[in-house]
């Protein structure tokens, strides 16, 4: 019903409800205090996305992503690089642990991270300036040893520059890179990309890389310990030998020596008809590398049944798409020779089983064995490391540096990468040089050695789905199978558009973390959502006011609001004490019931004073007889 | 002997519960032939969610005269149905100073809930008496609650659930738990008469014995575990 153009008598014009604040203004709600109505309290507390969680590193994905949608890129690269120096690298080579745990995996499809990376690392190194530069602390003087330009070594490194420590990375490659160079196959990282990170490191100054100092020969155990702090990330790169009748023969080779060879770019020979036994990710590089480098046929020989092999699920698909042939659940049984010279292979069935040390054993199928020709067969089977010239309590029988759980060999001397933990991934090592820098610096500033606190990470169930429309993932372009598959220099997976990697960046559900989405501002009935800028942390309760109905928690996309007990708070300064509302009377009641008689009484006094002017004593119009002057205005309740 | 009981209570989502104690304590105490009273207060607009309610009884063994100031004046027993409500407003305003009951539903440790209190709200009190009559309750269905599961859930209730379960009984759920202690603590009404006024007799007797109290003397206070 619209009031407009209703004529209200003067006498019926009091002001309680014309005039009392409504809520919605900052006097109202100090008048009508409602916070005692709540029982939990809305709090921001931003989680552990998943991502962030999963990755070695501990990249803010989440708030790369975020700085990616929104276009500004340079603080997306700045804070990738608060963690990993290397995206351009990452971008291409990592098995992308995030994008596993990735919540948008419940929701349709998990988002391309990798990609996104790797546009934020290529952006960088496009950039004229390296903007890390200006960023870092003078050098302190104390320089810090690092057997390995890996990426331990190489992310070591960097993180101690950050930190103020100058360092010396002894090489045992006439390249730096470490498996970077030496395992990971051009078309998969192109040297130039490799190449321009490491330069991007050295242009920090500080960073000293000797190369072909090979410890243990050119550099001794005792002299590593003279050092104020040092890191072992030598990596594994001795490949395994297969104890088979024929390995001595000339085409018997193997997989990691082969991919050295060609990532140092020696000239390096694969014949037309190549096996590659083994059924991991070396296997796969090799075999494909082999398809590139012979032009023939490679196939993958693996104990491992078909759903077993531990390729990485992409790697599986291109390599397929490239024509490597797999044999999977088959052994190699002996070499077959001529001359000195492989012609041939015996296989046979068999299935993977591990002895009483937990070591692979072949258990072969009775009469499966048959012959297939070959030139050459590479062996893939695991890595180990030369560690004899350590002390040898330090190293086990696998070829592993034994540490304490913070990495740390003894002393000042941590361990990390493929050395600590056996064959692993990229980030992996680029997460043990981050944390050993981190360790290594609280050493030398006297501080305890801690584990990381216990995260509270975000579910997909925390979140509101609902605010999350369905958007496929972008998958990264590939360069056609047959076009790539003739070089070593195409590289495989191509790069997002920066239209794409906006896109892809925009499907983030900014799990458990405030992303200014502005929606409890929006949402809240009761103008108890406060902020001054649309930004995670610029946003507040009004705790005097909120009654608490929590449709601000219900409606929190991202998961980042929770409701708390109000009791859980428990500061006695912070209660305040309120009455209750909506008393227009005294008694047990309110601030506001003064307000309102105050208003009541001025009211009525004026209209009673405007009502004795116009009307002569003795005859009132209402019935009702007028207060004697000397009465105090008011109400009776 | 004469007793001013306020119940206080959040609108809507545990209306029912505050309403079963107070007509309760007053239905017992008339079956005992004293004079009682029971009044809801209409006053914090009961249909809002959240919003304090209170409900009162009073009762004695000489004729209530001031029938129409239905909000008590002097609580000398106070129930808190939902624990937060003790940092929420000042229930025990009119109370005289030592003589005040409070019983709150709570799983928390009372010290606890005691650091709330300033010490003018303290010195009106002679028993703090906590009970978990939330763990104490029959659920029904898998709540004590009326519609929900937990506090947590029942923060989220968008819907009116003012009398829907009035007709099934009084003293069911929270309430029962609640009664028990209020009963068992001030002593003033007799256990087996409450008995026959509840629905959940057995909950009533969990509260009865369930509670935990810390006892004010003029000398100062001190713990006592339940009777």
């Amino acid at each position: 019903m619209s009031v407009r153009g209703t004529r209200i008598p003067p006498h019926l014009q009091l002001p309680i409800a014309g005039v009392t604040p409504p809520p919605t203004e900052k006097e109202g709600q100090r008048l009508f205090p409602t916070g005692n109505f709540r029982f939990f309290r809305p709090v921001y507390r931003d989680k552990t996305p998943p991502c962030n969680n999963a990755c070695p590193t501990g990249e803010q994905i989440q708030k790369y992503l975020d700085f990616v949608k929104h276009e500004r890129y340079l603080d997306g690269y700045l804070t990738i690089m608060e963690d990993n120096p290397m995206p351009s690298v990452t971008g291409r080579v990592c098995y992308h642990p995030c994008e596993t745990a990735c919540n948008r995996a419940e929701h349709d499809e998990p988002i391309g991270i990798r990609s996104v990376e790797r546009f934020l690392g290529d952006y960088g190194l496009n950039l004229p300036e390296n903007p890390i530069r200006g960023t870092l602390p003078p050098l302190n003087g104390t320089t810090i040893a690092i057997v390995g330009s890996g990426p331990a070594g190489l992310a070591c490194a960097y993180h101690l520059r950050r930190r103020g420590y100058p360092s010396v990375i002894f090489e045992a490659l006439e390249k730096p890179g470490g498996m970077l160079r030496a395992g990971i196959p051009h078309w998969h990282l192109p040297g130039e990309i490799l190449d321009a990170e490491i330069a991007k490191l050295l242009s920090l100054g500080g960073i000293d890389i000797r190369c072909n100092v090979r410890a243990g020969a050119d550099i001794s155990w005792a002299e590593l310990r003279g050092y104020p702090a040092a890191l072992l990330a030598l990596g594994q790169d001795v490949g395994r030998r297969l104890p088979v009748e024929g390995a001595q023969a000339r085409g018997v080779t193997g997989g990691l020596e082969f991919l050295r060879e060609a990532g140092l770019g020696r000239p390096v020979q694969a014949g037309r008809q190549v096996l590659v036994i083994g059924g991991g990710n070396t296997a796969s590089d090799t075999a494909r590398s082999a398809l590139r480098i012979g032009g023939g046929e490679a196939t993958i020989v693996s104990l491992e049944a078909e759903d077993e092999l531990l390729i990485v699920p992409e790697d599986l698909a291109q390599a397929r798409d490239e024509g490597v042939a797999f044999m999977p659940g088959t052994s190699l049984v002996r070499v077959l020779t001529a001359g000195g010279q492989v012609t041939g292979a015996v296989l046979a069935g068999a299935r993977l089983a591990r002895d009483a040390s937990g070591a692979v054993r072949p258990d072969l199928v009775p009469g499966t064995e048959r012959e297939v020709p070959c030139d050459t067969i590479f062996i893939a089977i695991g890595q180990v490391q030369q560690l004899d010239w350590l002390p040898g309590q330090l190293a086990d029988a696998t070829g592993v540096i034994t540490a304490d759980e913070h990495g740390r060999v003894e002393g000042n001397v941590f361990v990390g990468g493929d050395v600590l933990r056996g064959p692993s991934m990229v980030v992996d090592a680029l997460g043990d040089g981050k944390r050993a820098a981190r360790d290594i610096d609280r050493l030398l500033t006297n501080q305890a050695l801690a584990a990381d606190p216990e995260p509270v990470i975000m579910p997909y169930e925390g979140l509101n789905a609902a605010y999350f429309r369905p958007a496929a993932r972008i998958e990264a372009p590939l360069s056609p199978a047959a076009e790539r598959r003739r070089s070593q220099h195409v590289e495989v997976t191509l790069a997002y558009s920066e239209q794409q990697a906006v896109a892809e960046a925009d499907r983030c559900m900014s799990c458990g973390v405030c992303n200014g989405c502005d929606n409890c501002y929006v949402v809240c009935p009761d103008v108890s959502v406060l902020r001054d800028a649309r930004q995670n942390g610029h946003y507040s309760i009004r705790t005097t006011y909120c009654k608490g109905c929590l449709v601000c928690v219900q409606e929190c996309p991202t998961g980042c609001l929770e409701k708390v007990p109000e009791l859980d708070f428990d500061d006695p300064a912070e209660v305040t004490r309120m009455e209750t509302a909506f008393a227009p009377y005294d008694g047990a009641h309110a601030e506001q019931s003064a307000f309102t008689k105050r208003l009541i009484e001025e009211t009525i006094a004026a209209y009673d004073a405007a009502h004795q002017a116009a009307v002569p004593p003795g005859s009132s119009s209402n019935g009702k007889t007028p207060p004697a002057p000397d009465d105090p205005p008011g109400v009776t309740p | 002997m004469y007793h001013e009981l306020t119940v206080w209570s959040r609108g809507i989502i545990m209306d029912k519960e505050a309403r079963d104690v107070s007509s309760c304590i007053a239905a017992v105490a008339r079956a005992q032939g004293l004079y009682a009273d029971n009044v809801s207060d209409y006053v914090d607009d009961p249909d809002r969610t959240n919003c304090l309610v209170r409900r009162y009884a009073r009762f004695g063994d000489s004729p209530i005269v001031d029938r129409f100031v239905y909000e008590n004046p002097h609580p000398d027993w106070v129930v808190l149905v939902e624990e937060t409500i003790i940092k929420a407003v000042n229930f025990l305003r009119g109370t005289p100073d030592g003589s005040g009951v409070l019983v709150v539903n709570s799983a928390r440790d009372p010290e606890y809930l005691l650091k709330f209190l300033p010490g003018p709200m303290r010195a009106k009190l002679a028993r703090l008496v906590v009970v978990d009559a939330a763990g104490l309750a029959e659920p029904r269905g898998s709540s004590p609650w009326m519609f929900v599961r937990d506090l947590g859930e029942l923060a989220y209730d968008r819907m009116s659930t003012e009398g829907a379960e009035e007709r099934l009984a009084i003293g069911m759920g929270i309430a029962a738990p609640l009664i028990g202690a209020l009963v068992a603590v001030t002593g003033e009404l007799p256990l087996d008469a409450v008995a026959g006024q509840v629905a959940d007799r057995a909950a009533m007797f969990r509260g009865a014995a369930g509670y935990r109290v810390i006892e004010f003397s003029p000398a100062g206070r001190t713990a006592a575990p339940a009777s």
